[in-house]
């Protein structure tokens, strides 16, 4: 039995460290040791609203400096906070360490001036966020109307399946000016609370500090939620992940609350058939497919896990479909060890599942899924695998389609991204894959790589929503009191 | 013993008609003897006539058994029984279906006509007309049934084996003989199925009760229908992912939905009508009598505090089992009903559909395994068989060397403490033993994906409830 980690709490610019609750991480690997919540939900919301307004002393330029600053601190070869979240991530996480390094390598990276300028800009709007911005009209003769975006008092419940997750909440809540409270999640507890220490070390009394707490409470304890998610203190929920995280946090809505969901997700992949066209054009259509399936080791929503293929479904279509989950497996091997491992803690009710596939007559091929190596599995018939649902730690499912509707038809509102291969083809369906349900539509490979982030995500906007817009308007006196006399 | 002894070496299916204690008193090496024959003879019959089977010994390149580990790559994972893609039977193509059982046994699907076939129960219908199959279907593991292909023979084989358990599991003639005595036989459930609980009925029926005039069913005419079972099962794990507005349901089931809730709608009236049938009819009489704890416990609280007990024959049986899942019964809860009843013989077992044979109970609470079940106790992180020394704890998986038409090798999803190698039990009995406490792996890993006999009912209610509700 490993010792517990110790995982303070980190309250607008303290530290609290009496760590004498224990707490188990997933895996069942990982244990660590938090502060008690009771003690400091007191002081968690922040229940004067006008205690916001530290937070416009600053300008953009500040904000982009601080974060600027910040980002240089949290280098993970020096910055003992980060080791320790790093260690501890090795322990809890479903990411094994050359992939975690990757991405703690990558931190400092999101909070550079020009990235973070631009997510400002393209999230929400730099100039909405710096001041009242005068609306246009075509119909609207007076004074134009002014819209300003504000920060907003919010609760995050982030995910902890990628450390990224955390960066770009702290990130966020900065340059909305708002106020955070971040529930981290038991498969990372502490790469937020890293951060907000190192804001903490970096300027504890700095405006952004203040407005940054990041604790640790056991999703779904009632005592505690009741008090948090109260309309007095807090404006805005932003919940990510599983059914269960998420349907906790409803149980407290009521007016004055929003509530932002980054809902579960699923992603698939559709690849048409001038995938088949030679050789060496398959080939790298498998390695992309790999990719798709196997980055972050299929721990994202991003990733792909039922994958369509217009092979074409007689027994020439299927060993076409075949024959691709062979050169899947094999690229997922060779896929670059920052990227994709076989998994460490492979689930064993899936592998139950795939090894009893593997003698139901001609139903299913699979590839691989001896180990933890990670599974293709074609169906010899146009129907997912029926634990589709369960399809992790590297296990993709290949779909032979004649007919490329069938693959538009299965995508619904669960469908977070879609894989596709070749680029008419996305074209082609794009709208239509918008109306089933879809919501980010990339080149098959490109699935879990975030090349262009400042983006909508699943759908919406949350950054939008996650600030206050504010309209202010003026009117002609003269006209209000011709209208109040009647005499207009 | 000896003859015993010597009798299963040759075939395992004379313990049926053999002597049932002295199954449970043969020394280590007999037992090791026993299990390596029946594994043998098995192998060597059915590798030839499984599909399923050959493809796994020669993927494994297992060409003959010549210990007990190497048994262990050739038991199936429990999944295999319901490895057919769902879609098959959203799709009603029960040819695929037929198909696919027939890589599972040495019976011949191939000439199975499906034409006009259009639900489960239809397809387990045409089997039963076409063959001497009796397929057995379970409740439904996260979300969809497994299929046994079990013969009528197999089903007399069993119900004799265990009426045999009962007369002589605590001494030779100790216990009634059901084969002779002709106890009335009291059920709260249906009379027909095949359903884990209900498809070994007709046996017992037959065979025990002597015909249905001396039987008593809550549905004495109707068919638990493995649809709707499939249906709950469906309905369990779409609620659990928070897809439930996202099944789709068969013509087929949709058209039978109001008979349906008609039986349904009539459960509380009739089940409070089945009881008092069963005191007008056989009060006071010795009885054999099957139902879960958690139904007893309710007619017992609600008797009891009607001033009813004692209400039959001491010499009367009770059949238990299921825990008391779903359900907080107060400590005293067996009192109550053996107050109520008017007697306390009670003999449980541990079994899982897959098997043939049961793992009775004995006074020290552990469950002893027969010599026809060779019982493995396999690491859970590597699947390597544990040693048969000591008290080991791991995956239950086995042997069940009865069926003579279908592979009887599992992994189960159930985690056991197996002991007895070395030294008898408490109870005196020399046969290895399974401890009390058996637990699902996917209970321990946080959830509970098995809807079993005494859950079932609740989710049975809820797929009804579904049905009713659905748009069509």
């Amino acid at each position: 039995m490993q010792e517990s980690m110790r995982v303070p709490f980190v309250l607008r610019g303290e530290i609290i460290d009496d760590c004498t609750v224990e707490h188990g991480g997933r895996h069942g690997q990982a244990r660590f040791l938090t502060p008690d919540i009771e003690s400091a939900l007191g002081r968690l919301p922040l229940r004067e609203p006008s205690r916001m307004a530290d937070l416009y002393s600053l300008t953009m330029d500040d904000i982009v400096g601080y974060l600027a600053r910040l980002g240089k601190a949290l280098d993970v070869r020096t910055n003992r906070h980060m080791q320790e979240a790093f260690a501890l991530s090795c322990r809890t996480s479903g990411l094994s360490e050359p992939i975690l390094r990757y991405y703690y390598e990558l931190i400092p990276q999101s909070f550079e001036p020009a990235v973070v300028r631009e997510m400002a800009e393209r999230l929400v709007g730099i100039d909405y966020l710096e001041g009242w911005v005068e609306q246009a009209s075509a119909l609207h003769t007076g004074v134009p109307t002014r819209v300003r975006a504000f920060g907003a008092r919010c609760v995050h419940v982030i995910a902890g399946n990628v450390p990224m997750v955390s960066v770009g909440t702290v990130v966020r809540n900065a340059f909305t000016r708002s106020d955070a409270i971040i529930k981290t999640p038991s498969n990372d507890p502490l790469t937020a609370t890293a951060i907000a220490r190192t804001m903490v070390e970096m300027d504890r009394d700095h405006p952004l500090t203040r407005h940054m707490s990041v604790v640790y409470w056991k999703g779904g304890d009632e005592s505690v939620e009741r008090e948090i998610y109260d309309p007095r203190g807090v404006e805005k929920i932003v919940a990510w992940g599983g059914f269960a995280s998420i349907k906790h946090v409803t149980r407290y809505l009521q007016p004055g609350l929003d509530l932002i969901t980054l809902d579960p997700k699923h992603s698939s992949t559709i690849i048409g058939r001038e995938a088949f066209a030679d050789d060496v054009t398959l080939e790298s259509v498998a390695r992309r497919l790999a990719l798709d399936i196997g980055a972050m080791n299929q721990e994202g929503c991003v990733n792909a896990r039922v994958v369509y293929v217009q092979s074409g479904t007689d027994a020439e279509g299927l060993a076409r479909a075949n024959r691709l989950g062979e050169l899947a497996i094999a690229a997922l091997q060779q896929l670059p060890e920052f990227l994709s491992t076989p998994h460490k803690a492979f689930d064993a009710a899936l592998k139950e599942e795939i090894d009893g596939l593997r003698y139901a007559g001609d139903e299913y091929v699979v590839y691989g899924g001896r180990k933890n190596e990670g599974a293709i599995i074609v169906s010899q018939n146009d129907a997912p695998v029926d634990f589709a649902r369960q399809l992790a730690c590297r296990v993709g499912n290949i779909v032979p389609l004649d007919d490329i509707d069938t693959a538009v038809r299965s995508v619904n509102a669960y469908t977070q991204t879609i894989g596709i291969f070749p680029e008419t083809l996305k074209t082609q369906l794009r709208d239509r894959l918008s109306y089933q349900g879809a919501q980010r539509l990339v080149s098959l490979g490109a699935a879990a790589l975030f090349e262009d982030a400042a983006t909508p995500q699943d759908g919406i906007e949350p950054v939008r929503r996650m600030c206050k817009w504010i309209v202010e308007q003026t009117s002609d006196p003269v006209m209000l009191d011709n209208l109040a006399r009647g005499t207009m | 013993m000896s003859e015993l002894f010597q009798n299963l070496l040759r075939d395992p299916q004379s313990y049926i008609d053999g002597d049932y204690l002295a199954g449970h008193a043969f020394t280590r090496e007999q037992i090791e003897a026993v299990h390596l024959a029946g594994l043998r003879k098995r192998f060597n019959e059915l590798r030839g006539q499984v599909p399923v089977l050959d493809r796994l010994a020669t993927e494994q390149g297992i060409d003959a058994i010549d210990s007990l580990e190497d048994a262990v790559p050739l038991l199936f994972p429990h999944t295999v029984y319901k490895s057919y893609p769902l879609s098959i039977l959203e799709r009603g193509q029960f040819d695929r279906l037929t198909r696919w059982l027939d890589g599972l046994t040495t019976i011949d699907l191939g000439k199975i006509d499906t034409a006009g076939v259009d639900s489960i129960d239809g397809w387990i219908k045409r089997l039963d007309e076409q063959t001497d199959m009796r397929l057995l279907h379970t409740f439904g593991t996260t979300g969809k049934l497994s299929f046994m292909p079990r013969m009528r023979e197999h089903w007399i084989q069993s119900t004799t084996l265990t009426a045999h358990a009962i007369r002589d599991w605590n001494g030779h003639g100790t216990g009634p003989d059901l084969m002779s005595a002709r106890l009335p036989m009291v059920q709260p459930g249906y009379r027909y199925g095949a359903g884990a609980t209900y498809r070994g009925v007709e046996a017992m029926v037959k065979l025990w009760a002597g015909g249905d005039d001396n039987a008593l069913f809550l549905y004495p005419d109707d068919y638990f229908s493995a649809d709707i079972a499939s249906l709950a099962g469906r309905l369990r794990a779409a609620e659990a992912r928070g897809e439930q507005g996202r099944l789709e349901l068969s013509p087929g089931l949709l058209a039978r939905r109001e008979e349906f809730a008609h039986r349904e709608q009539q459960r509380p009236g009739r089940m409070k009508e089945f009881l008092q049938t069963a005191i007008r009819r056989f009060g006071g009489r010795d009885i054999c009598l099957f139902a879960v704890w958690p139904i007893l416990f309710e007619w017992a609280e609600q008797g009891l505090a009607e001033g009813m007990r004692g209400l039959f024959g001491t010499g009367s049986l009770l059949m238990s089992g299921g825990g008391s899942k779903g359900r907080v019964l107060p400590e005293d809860y067996r009192e109550q009903i053996f107050d109520f009843l008017g007697y306390r013989r009670t003999f449980e077992i541990y079994s899982m559909s897959e098997l043939m044979p049961g793992n009775p109970r004995c006074e020290a609470g552990n469950y002893h395994v027969p010599p026809v079940l060779v019982p493995f106790v396999l690491d859970p992180q590597t699947g390597k068989m544990l040693p048969r020394a000591g008290t080991q704890t791991g995956r239950f998986a086995c042997f069940d060397m009865l069926p003579d038409t279908y592979w009887g090798g599992l992994v189960t999803g159930d985690e056991v403490t197996m002991a007895g190698w070395d030294e008898p039990c408490d109870c005196g009995r020399r046969s290895p033993y399974l401890h009390g406490t058996i637990r699902r792996f996917s209970e321990i890993q946080g959830g509970d994906d098995k809807i079993n006999c005494a859950g079932a009912p609740e989710a049975h209610d809820r797929a009804m409830d579904f049905l009713l509700h659905a748009a069509g």
